[in-house]
């Protein structure tokens, strides 16, 4: 009897979300500090790369406990998964006395605004920890909410954003890279149709483009090009005013080139399945696509890739090119100059004095010896250095790549970065460096920077999100020629409509108080 | 279910005790009288308080803005504001349809095919034979749904799976079906069908199993086909059984479907793929909406409950006892 009466209670119980069952801590939880003590060992959340996370008797974590002073209490999770458990970590009772915040969710920006993260905006300032005094104003801004800082920020290279391209191709050809858009297209088409390899064969395409997720502003190939075209960077000023990117005619015109690139069969037809993570580099790597537009350490990373197949001939492969010029314009797309920040979640970390332990050990993570350590590992086991580069160790090379794979992940290097970069082997990798740091200057001046990076806006925290994947969704559509353009203007009436304009309205109140 | 089954069956026979002078006991005496049935029925209720209506507390923060920070108590009470936003969002209708959409195709193609199955089945004299075919057919069931998943888009890559090269050639045209919108809920169904036909005959083959052997004799020397036989006696026979199936279906259907749509779903056929379990996954975990992706659990769940009713009640119409 009573297993029937409770039938429709439990069903009503076993839809609702499991969620509500990991939500029942307070605000009271956390382990280390507990009382008003001082702390005695520091747990960081973290994200890893690397195939496995570091054992817990790491010897470079170790020597970074010995720095902070602090036992450290790593609690690594897959990258992968990361923005997924810091949700539901937030949402728990075990609260780390540091987290690695990558984005700015729902989640992350109402603890912080009710209190349940320090405003480290003083603090900083201070000058009481100088590793932690930033050397760029401005992306700190950026990644503060609403000007309020709530962490120290993982400082990231402004210019990223380029265009690998088969080297082999192009020569192949007798072309050159390309300067701007229409070339790009040009390539694109020489590659599809010309036989880049020479094999008789109708078997290559142009660019190579995998599904991104259901977001804008976010560093995708669409992204790039649409900044190229002059539609700004996820927002644009037009005259003191904000407006939406996707908003502006050069938007559309950007649409309309990447949807030429699909239909005439420039891209790899999986483009809205492709797994990004693991499939990327496969298509270039096997002769079928040969051009990508990713960030810069792509090359690098595809040149290693070529070297391992060959290390005789692997020169050949690849070229780089940085931002080319639009039809309206030259522009660049820089990166927010971070990658997310290390936030002090106050339901762990409960007195100032505690905080400004947690402070000293992350100045001492994030001074020369800490970088070096986070980055390169430890000198003399698994690296030498060599007018101040970074040798590595072949034997030990798994251990270096778990190093730069999960440890670098918690440091900052917000005054500078100070360990040391990897010695090129070859003149070929000196010369893909160089110019990489050449294009990074040259990209620098005609970078197109968010100008609502910092602002944080009330409609947009709470569905925000549904609102992104209305626009992105709709981009693709457009592209594919599942939508036409009165589709499209239809989608962002309904972003309009389903809060996009409170969005705007609030963002240019916040742009206009924080000039 | 068994186990109230056995009570209600249990307590047939009573009335051969005297009842009369036991009555101002009897609702204690009847605890006596069963009470290693309800020791046995203990850990299930454990269950069902630990598991199932403990959470339920949690499930307040939908009516609040809930900030894990300040806890349940101290989060702001909003009322039904999230349940308004969501039911007044355009993503809803969208989610609700293509939610209801799945599970009528689960239901009304996927349900009989097991029952089509299990008829076969059941018809299959040579035992080694039938017994092959049903260990092949309950296979799929022990495949995790990445690994369904992964086989179907390597079937269906587009240029380069057997099968997407097949179907091209026979219509001469390339498709991506892993994109197309079009393609998705058949894609969905097929999995479906493959993966949990063969599992889904265990329960329909124990009750044709205990049909009466004699009425088909009987129906023989009548005359009867094959036809005849299985459509007046056997479906008849296991017609409870289906009913009660059905009605679990119902209940499993909303809930089942997670990883396999999210898995399924990208950018080009999310306007089909959005169902509610994703939609949740999407706002709640990924985003950190806690209270919202929470109040369109809930509306899931009372769109559940409606399904289950609404079943239940249509069993009973048509002269079927429910199962409540």
């Amino acid at each position: 009897m009573r297993t029937r009466r409770l039938a429709p209670l439990a069903l009503l119980a076993v839809g609702s979300l499991a969620l509500a069952a990991c939500g029942s801590g307070g605000g009271d939880g956390g382990d280390g500090g507990g009382g008003g003590e001082a702390l005695d060992s520091l747990s960081i959340m973290a994200p890893y790369f690397s195939a496995t996370p570091p054992e817990d008797d790491d010897p470079v974590g170790a020597k970074l406990s010995e720095l902070a002073g602090l036992d450290l209490d790593m609690q690594w999770v897959p990258n992968a998964e990361y923005g997924d458990r810091t949700n539901v970590v937030l949402a728990g009772d075990e609260i780390p006395d540091v987290m690695v915040i990558q984005q700015k969710s729902q989640g992350f920006v109402q603890t912080a605004e009710a209190g349940g993260f320090w405003d480290l905006t003083e603090y900083l300032a201070s000058g009481d920890y100088p590793n932690l005094v930033t050397e760029n104003p401005d992306v700190q801004q950026a990644s503060s909410v609403n000007g309020k800082v709530y962490g120290v920020y993982r400082a990231r290279d402004v210019v990223r954003t380029s265009i690998t391209i088969r080297k082999d191709w192009l020569k192949n050809l007798g072309l050159e890279e390309p300067t701007n858009t229409d070339e790009l297209m040009a390539l694109a088409k020489a590659f599809t149709e010309d036989d880049p390899d020479g094999n008789g064969k109708d078997d290559t395409y142009g660019m190579i483009i995998p599904a991104w997720g259901a977001s804008i502003g976010t560093g995708s190939p669409y992204d790039a090009i649409e900044t190229w075209f002059g539609a700004g960077n996820v927002w644009k000023d037009e005259g003191g005013q904000l407006i939406p990117s996707f908003t502006t005619p050069e938007w559309k015109q950007a649409l309309d080139y990447e949807k030429q690139l699909i239909e005439n069969g420039y891209v790899n037809k999986d483009y809205a399945t492709m797994d990004g993570s693991t499939q990327w580099n496969e298509p270039f790597l096997n002769g079928k696509g040969g051009i990508i537009i990713d960030v810069q350490s792509r090359a690098s990373q595809l040149a290693g890739l070529f070297k391992e197949k060959d290390p005789k001939t692997y020169d050949q492969f690849v070229a780089l090119q940085g931002n080319i010029a639009g039809p309206n314009g030259d522009f660049a797309l820089p990166t927010p100059g971070y990658s997310g920040f290390l936030a002090v979640p106050k339901a762990s970390v409960q007195t100032e004095e505690q905080l400004k332990q947690v402070l000293t050990a992350l100045n001492e993570l994030s001074s020369t010896e800490g970088q070096v350590l986070e980055n390169n590992g430890i000198e003399g086991d698994n690296f030498t250095v060599e007018d101040g580069f970074a040798v590595n160790d072949e034997s030990k090379q798994d251990y270096t790549d778990l190093v730069s794979g999960s440890w670098a992940q918690i440091g900052t290097n917000v005054a500078g970065y100070e360990a040391y970069k990897p010695k090129p082997e070859t003149e070929y990798d000196a010369e893909l460096e160089q110019e990489r740091v050449d294009l990074q200057a040259k990209d620098l001046e005609k970078a197109v920077f968010n100008p609502g990076a910092a602002l944080v806006s009330e409609t947009y925290m709470t569905n925000g999100v549904q609102l992104d994947q209305v626009i992105a969704d709709a981009r693709i559509q457009y592209i594919s020629g599942q939508i036409d353009e009165a589709g499209l203007d239809a989608a962002i009436a309904q972003w309009k409509s389903s809060g996009g304009d409170a969005v705007t309205a609030e963002m240019n109140e916040l742009y206009g108080q924080l000039g | 279910m068994t186990a109230v089954v056995d009570v209600e069956q249990a307590g047939t026979p009573a009335p051969a005790a005297p009842p009369a002078p036991r009555r101002p006991h009897r609702g204690w005496a009847r605890v006596v009288r069963y009470r290693w049935l309800l020791v046995m029925m203990l850990p299930g209720i454990l269950y069902f308080l630990l598991f199932r209506i403990w959470p339920m507390w949690g499930a307040q923060i939908a009516f609040k803005n809930y900030v894990p920070f300040l806890g349940i108590q101290g989060s702001e009470w909003v009322g039904w504001h999230h349940f308004q936003e969501f039911f007044s969002n355009p993503d809803f209708p969208r989610l609700l349809g293509n939610t209801l959409i799945l599970a009528a195709l689960s239901l009304f193609v996927a349900f009989p095919l097991t029952i089509v199955l299990a008829l076969l089945l059941n018809e299959v004299r040579l035992s080694v034979l039938k017994r092959t075919v049903q260990t092949l057919v309950y296979i799929p069931h022990f495949l995790s749904w990445t690994v369904v998943v992964s086989l179907t888009a390597l079937l269906f890559a587009i240029g380069t799976g057997p099968l997407s090269s097949f179907l091209d050639g026979l219509t001469g045209t390339e498709t991506n079906y892993l994109a197309d919108p079009d393609w998705f809920r058949p894609l969905i169904l097929l999995q479906t069908i493959w993966k949990s036909t063969g599992w889904g005959t265990i329960i329909f083959l124990a009750a044709l199993a205990s049909v009466d052997q004699e009425q088909y004799e009987a129906a023989v020397i009548d005359g009867a086909g094959r036809w005849q036989r299985t459509w007046h006696i056997t479906l008849p026979a296991i017609r409870p059984t289906i009913i009660v199936m059905l009605i679990l279906q119902t209940g499993e259907i909303l809930n089942t479907g997670f990883e396999q749509i999210y898995l399924m779903s990208n950018a080009l056929n999310r306007t089909v793929a959005d169902v509610f379990d994703t939609y949740v996954y999407f706002t709640g975990i990924q985003q950190g909406a806690y209270s919202y992706s929470t109040a369109v659990g809930l509306s899931k769940a009372i769109v559940g409950l409606v399904l289950i009713f609404g079943t239940n009640w249509l069993a009973k119409r048509f002269n079927q006892q429910g199962i409540f």
